[in-house]
């Protein structure tokens, strides 16, 4: 079954000094998890919300093959985090790592910029994109990735329904296309990831 | 404390996190904090932090995952509270 997972934190709003309290981060980072910590290849607060990120990507694509399931972010576990490029001097740096939930191993990516974390996971042959956009309201986050996804498919005549159970479902001449879209936005960024085939 | 004293602190916990006042003034024990209020997944955290320090009590990792609609986060805090008690 094909699915979709990503997930972006727009790190100009989240509140930096709770990131990088113990308290915080102890809520869905366990002790094992932080063990992948290396403070000499990313900063506290990028790998707060790096882990973070990677296990909300997760949930979305296991919520898609299990409706019933609630997010728990402690069930899922990241379990390696590696460095694959970095550009120092922009401070850009792409992330690699496996994730165990729900009786999968799901591979994931993540890049971290200065404005943001976006992550994906990288199960089959995925598609991932984000955006900056103007205004950081709920309407005006749903409406720029909907449209920044219908731009890079290049499909006509497509349009994007939400599932009952919450995830968005790609339609053509009322038809559910056999895409896996997976959505996110967080302040005044958004992503979006689809799957086509497994 | 009852339901509805915890309901009634619950709404100031989330009221920095939701644009949707009108639906949080409404709120009721079914509604979903995600798909309802539109509470950004990033900002849970913040909220299972704000109301440990709301209530005065102290919210597990297994506690912290039934807290996806606003009937669960009541279960979750009276009990918190009632074992404080």
């Amino acid at each position: 079954m094909i699915s979709a997972g990503n997930d972006i934190v727009a790190l100009n709003v989240i509140d930096v000094q709770r990131t990088q309290s113990p308290a915080f981060y102890s809520k869905f980072i366990t002790p094992t998890e932080f063990d992948l910590y290396n403070p000499n290849e990313i900063t506290l607060i990028n790998f707060v919300w790096l882990i973070w990120s990677a296990k909300e990507s997760a949930y979305k694509y296991l919520k898609r093959i299990n409706p019933e399931l609630i997010f728990a972010p402690a069930k899922i576990k990241v379990v390696s985090l590696d460095i694959v490029v970095s550009l120092k001097t922009e401070n850009v740096h792409n992330y690699r790592g496996w994730i165990l939930a729900e009786d999968m191993s799901l591979p994931f990516l993540s890049v971290t910029r200065p404005e943001f974390i976006s992550t994906v996971i990288t199960q089959g042959d995925v598609k991932w994109n984000f955006l900056k956009i103007e205004a950081s309201d709920y309407e005006n986050q749903s409406k720029a990735v909907r449209s920044l996804l219908l731009n890079d498919l290049k499909i006509s005549n497509v349009s994007v329904e939400k599932h009952p159970t919450g995830y968005p479902v790609l339609m053509k001449d009322g038809q559910e296309l056999n895409i896996a879209v997976s959505f996110a936005h967080h302040g005044c960024y958004v992503s979006y990831s689809f799957q086509i085939s497994e | 404390m009852d339901r509805k004293e915890i309901l009634s602190e619950l709404k100031k916990v989330l009221a920095p996190y939701t644009e949707s006042k009108e639906m949080l003034a409404g709120i009721n024990e079914e509604t979903d904090l995600i798909k309802d209020l539109k509470i950004n997944s990033a900002n849970l955290v913040d909220i299972i932090i704000d109301a440990e320090a709301q209530y005065n009590i102290e919210i597990d990792f297994d506690a912290a995952e039934k807290m996806y609609n606003v009937g669960n986060c009541i279960d979750v805090i009276s009990e918190k509270i009632n074992k404080t008690a």
